[in-house]
């Protein structure tokens, strides 16, 4: 029998069509607002990962005390050779080289003195390595306001108001003056290859950021780095994981007493965002609960509606001396293959349409033209595994739940009266 | 941003050498200061992890102007710092820039070392800037010294008072203490090594410690000095930067 | 009003399915005004705090004042003039001056903002009551953050390091009275406040601020060299985040809707294509086809007002729970600085409950309509007799 209705919805379109397109729809709509919202959850997640602390993050003891400080000058040393060995026993995850670092800029006037001054936050990251995602990360291709991103050796890209100030634009020269890691002036000269925009004050005001390997020439950091992040090479966060790594990471260094040692901590770790992450996954499950719940209504009334249609069908059946569980069964059965045909299609299309919305974003700016804020202009969503499967909640159980429902109605219907309702 | 520890504790020597006061300190005066010096240095930055060592030479005459030119390690080879009746300039051969620190910045002190370049600027002699006032005596190391009070007379002074430790014999300081408003202890340099140079007692060695941070402090050592020398004029002059 | 009428008995008539429909409708409805209102809540909530704790009904600044250059303080500060102090006596501003200085926490050493703030100023919520102390020791308040940071805790002891306003250093012991637990974290995280007149004492910047914050009832705007930052201004970070996060969640919502409508669009479609009957006889009977589909159009958005009724029915007493028990966040949200509370308080405007009803009637319409345009192409005769055109 079941070999015969699936041959039935295949075949009769009548009675398929429509519902797989609505239960498709549905289901797409489950899976794409399921991946957008996810994608929404992490987004500030993500962003706090990219700017700070990535999935796990390397600091020596000493520096951890005193991040904000930035203090260069307890950085991690041998940073090479740790980060192969993290390479070689973690594989799955892009582990990357930052120093943060105070230091002053200065621009020269035509005869190479004084111009302008100020201080400055600076931020060296890998920008030149090819692969190197970590362009991507700080959204620099979006923030960039004018010039492009350093290409080579000794190019900086500048923040926006430091650049207004001093009237600097892209090709300018300019002189770092800082102090190294073991505490000598240092200088070196940089060209703006860009001025960049993250909306955010605290930065726009007094931001240089450069390529890793130029802060370790410029601050004498040869195999230093302030921080070893570990990103996952997945780009979503797995806490199991995480921990397993840092713990063994740690255990290494659980007997020294060095100062210097260096710590790993997960994303998780960070002070508070336990809580953080707990109260997303909670937000993010309530609206899909919301959601899933509605879209099973609407696919429950799809359901409905579908055997509605085929009311008069239905009469000829019963006409013919079909029996009432017969056909309410097979009314159930169709309901649980159109519901599967259907959210199949819409599963996929979903995915699709998520993963144009997670690879290209939506471009929300035109909706905060006013904002300078370092939220991105492009919203994305994000897909998990449970994509797969959350559209098959609305989708396979409602159409069925709806179709049950409707098919009751056959129980009503009266040999007698049949014919008359049959009228044309 | 962090002022270099050289660059500090080379300015504040230059200071400390220029310091006298009225009687006491006029003798140790007139045994340390001369018309001008030459000196080698090299000076003994303790940071948190390791210890560096910077080799420079200076040229000073007077209070008011000076000229130092590093010479190891390396990267620091060749980099030329000029003082001038308030003005400061750095000159850098790798990046051939002369840059000047000027405005807000002089005020600055930030990241690990405790004095601004105001601080450091400050070319003004001990006994126009405080009050002195004999206060002990005491004997440290095994020899006999004054403890004098100096106590700002002016207003525009980092610290407002000092304690001096005045060898009583050879008129050279062994140990000074630099105070807040307070009454705080703020800074503290010993003066060990001293020898006799040109016939003045010299102290060849200066400890400098912070006592507000924990850390051990910088120890600058002279190598060689030479007073009274015929500097040629043009060595306190921008152009000599970039020479 | 005949069409209303139809309308609501045939929708009260197809039963179950109408409600289904109308449930659905009234969720998207109510998660609308639910989530623009949490928004709202937190803006509200943003710019009351922020307006209670730092920045009053705006701020006069002195001319080279800039918030993010702790460089330019050491010159952003002037002498209260005669027409201030007349304000300041009337308790219409408050003087806040700042320098920077440096606590040494351990043998740390730790770069502050040092805000003078007058103890018995109620014009923002610091509490600087606990300021009015009569001992020698300097007393500071400061904010839980500061004091996590600092490893600081009420009636502990630190050493201050500041530069008078020649340059000279001065460093004494202060003692923190109060930690305030604040949603706005530019008054906490590297700010200690002490009385005003004992930092103008300490600095020698007697009688001088480098801002005032001003109160309701101040309305004069520049006044001698100080210049007014009104709160729009002061509170555009706040106003972007907001906007990011409603453009974010558009989509949300607007699939929400779009699945409710499309209920309603379904419904529509077989209602005329079971109905051609009846529509049949309307138009044999001399009704023009523009008025069926006047009926049916209104019969589909009908759906709408009973969706809002609905939705009122449950929303009323769930948001209205929300609005007064308040939603909890994570404490961490503050770590970026985002003025955000541990709950936040919905805010249900009137204007965005009427604009979401109009948003929802109008587009319950628009989809109820586009079924009904077939209607116009229907021969009268097959109408009636029921075939399908």
């Amino acid at each position: 029998m079941i070999k015969f209705l699936f041959k039935g919805v295949i075949r009769d379109r009548g009675r398929s069509v429509l519902p797989i397109i609505v239960v498709s729809i549905g289901a797409m709509f489950t899976v794409i607002l399921h991946c957008w919202i996810n994608g929404i959850m992490v987004e500030s997640l993500t962003m706090n990962a990219n700017f700070n602390n990535g999935h796990v993050k390397i600091n020596t003891r000493a520096y951890a005390k005193e991040a904000s400080q930035m203090p260069i000058d307890l950085a991690i040393i041998g940073v090479n050779k740790l980060t192969k060995e993290l390479k070689l026993s973690n594989p799955d995850f892009d582990w990357v080289h930052r120093t943060r670092f105070g230091a002053l800029i200065d621009f020269p006037d035509s005869i190479g003195e004084t111009r302008a001054q100020g201080p400055v936050t600076g931020w060296a990251i890998d920008l030149f390595s090819s692969g190197s995602n970590e362009a991507d990360r700080f959204n620099i291709s979006e923030a960039l306001v004018s010039g492009k991103i350093p290409a080579k050796s000794s190019e900086a890209l500048l923040s926006i108001d430091l650049a207004q100030k001093f009237n600097i634009k892209p090709g300018e020269e300019f002189t770092l003056f800082g102090t190294s890691m073991d505490g000598s002036m240092v200088f070196r000269n940089f060209s703006v290859s860009g001025i960049v925009r993250f909306g955010s004050s605290a930065i726009d005001r007094g931001a240089i950021i450069i390529d890793i390997s130029d802060a370790q020439l410029a601050l004498q950091m040869e195999d230093a780095a302030s921080e070893i992040l570990g990103f996952f090479n997945t780009g979503k966060y797995n806490d199991e994981i995480a921990n397993n790594i840092a713990a063994s990471f740690n255990k290494k260094y659980a007997s020294s007493m060095d100062e210097f040692a260096p710590e790993m901590i997960t994303f998780k770790q960070q002070e508070g965002m336990a809580d953080l992450l707990n109260i997303s996954e909670t937000m993010s499950s309530i609206f899909i609960f919301v959601f899933v719940f509605a879209m099973s209504v609407v696919l429950w009334n799809a359901g409905l509606l579908g055997s509605l249609r085929r009311f008069n069908e239905f009469g000829v059946r019963l006409a013919l001396g079909e029996g009432k569980n017969h056909i309410y069964k097979t009314i159930i059965f169709e309901g649980v293959f159109v519901g599967l045909i259907g959210t199949m299609i819409g599963t996929a299309i979903g995915l699709l349409f998520s993963y144009i919305l997670q690879e290209k974003g939506l471009d929300i700016s035109g909706m905060m033209k006013n904002s300078t804020l370092m939220m991105p202009a492009v919203a994305r969503a994000s897909i998990t595994p449970s994509a797969i499967y959350i559209g098959f909640i609305p989708g396979v159980l409602s159409m069925v739940l709806g179709s049950a429902l409707a098919g009751i109605r056959i129980y009503k219907r009266k040999t007698a009266s049949l014919f008359k309702e049959l009228e044309v | 941003m962090k002022i270099s520890l050289v660059l500090v504790i080379t300015l504040l020597s230059f200071n400390l050498l220029g310091q006298s006061a009225i009687k006491v300190l006029e003798k140790v005066d007139k045994n340390m200061s001369s018309k001008n010096r030459i000196l080698e240095s090299t000076m003994t930055i303790n940071g948190k992890r390791n210890s560096r060592i910077v080799v420079s030479k200076s040229w000073a005459e007077g209070t008011k102007k000076s000229f130092t030119e590093y010479l190891s390690p390396a990267s620091e080879k060749g980099t030329k710092m000029l003082k001038l009746e308030g003005q400061l300039w750095i000159y850098s051969p790798s990046t051939d820039r002369t840059i000047q620190i000027s405005g807000n910045m002089l005020r600055q002190s930030v990241m690990g070392s405790d004095l601004s370049y105001e601080d450091m600027m400050d070319d003004r002699k001990l006994q126009d800037l405080y009050m002195e006032k004999l206060i002990d005596r005491e004997i440290i190391e095994g020899r006999n010294t004054w403890v004098i009070q100096l106590t700002a007379k002016v207003e525009n002074v980092a610290y407002h008072s000092q304690k001096m430790w005045v060898d009583t014999a050879r008129y050279v300081p062994l140990k000074q203490e630099l105070y807040a408003k307070s009454g705080q202890l703020l800074k503290k340099m010993e003066f060990k090594d001293i020898k006799n140079a040109q016939g003045r007692w010299f102290p060849y060695t200066t400890t400098y410690k912070d006592m507000l941070k924990d850390g051990k402090g910088t120890e600058f050592k002279i190598t060689s000095i030479l007073f009274d020398q015929s500097i040629p004029e043009y060595i306190f002059t921008k152009a000599a930067l970039k020479q | 009003m005949v069409a209303f009428k139809l309308a609501f008995r045939n929708l009260f008539g197809a039963g179950l399915r109408t409600w289904l429909n109308v449930s659905v409708l009234s969720f998207a409805f109510v998660v609308i005004i639910f989530y623009n209102g949490y928004l709202d809540g937190w803006n509200k909530q943003a710019y009351i705090d922020t307006k209670d704790w730092e920045i009053g009904n705006g701020q006069l600044w002195h001319p080279t004042y800039d918030p993010y250059d702790h460089y330019s303080l050491q010159d952003a500060h002037a002498p209260v003039s005669g027409n201030i102090q007349k304000l300041i006596s009337s308790d219409q501003l408050t003087p806040v001056l700042i320098t920077q200085a440096t606590i040494f926490p351990q043998g740390r050493m730790q770069n502050i903002l040092l805000k003078g703030i007058s103890p018995a100023q109620q014009i923002i919520k610091i509490p600087s009551k606990s300021l009015d102390t009569a001992g020698s020791i300097i007393p500071a308040v400061i904010g839980k953050r500061m004091a996590f940071a600092a490893k600081l805790k009420k009636g502990d002891n630190v050493l201050l390091r500041w530069r008078d306003k020649n340059g000279t250093f001065d460093a004494k012991e202060i003692q923190v009275v109060d930690v305030f637990s604040s949603n706005v974290s530019t008054i906490d995280n590297g700010n200690i406040w002490i009385p005003i007149s004992q930092l103008q004492q300490m600095t020698g910047f007697e009688n001088e601020a480098t801002l005032f914050v001003v109160d309701k009832t101040y309305t004069a705007g520049n006044i001698d060299l100080w210049i007014y930052k009104d709160t729009h201004f002061l509170l555009k970070e706040i106003d972007d985040i907001i906007e990011s996060k409603k453009a974010g969640s558009v989509l949300i919502y607007g699939l929400l809707l779009i699945i409710a409508l499309l209920a309603i669009f379904d419904t529509q479609v077989l209602s005329i294509f079971r109905r051609q009957k009846e529509i049949g006889t309307y138009i044999a009977l001399g009704m023009t086809r523009w008025k069926v589909i006047w009926i049916f159009t209104i019969e589909g958005s009908a759906h709408s007002i009973l969706a809002i009724l609905l939705g009122s029915l449950y929303g009323i007493p769930i948001l209205g729970y929300l609005q007064i028990k308040g939603i909890p966040l994570p404490k961490t949200m503050d770590s970026y600085g985002i003025t955000i509370g541990d709950r936040i308080f919905p805010s249900f405007s009137i204007g965005l409950i009427l604009s979401t009803i109009l948003l929802v009637v109008i587009s319950a319409t628009i989809v109820s309509y586009f079924p009904t345009r077939r209607i116009s192409k229907l021969n009268p005769t097959d109408a009636l007799k029921g075939k399908i055109s």
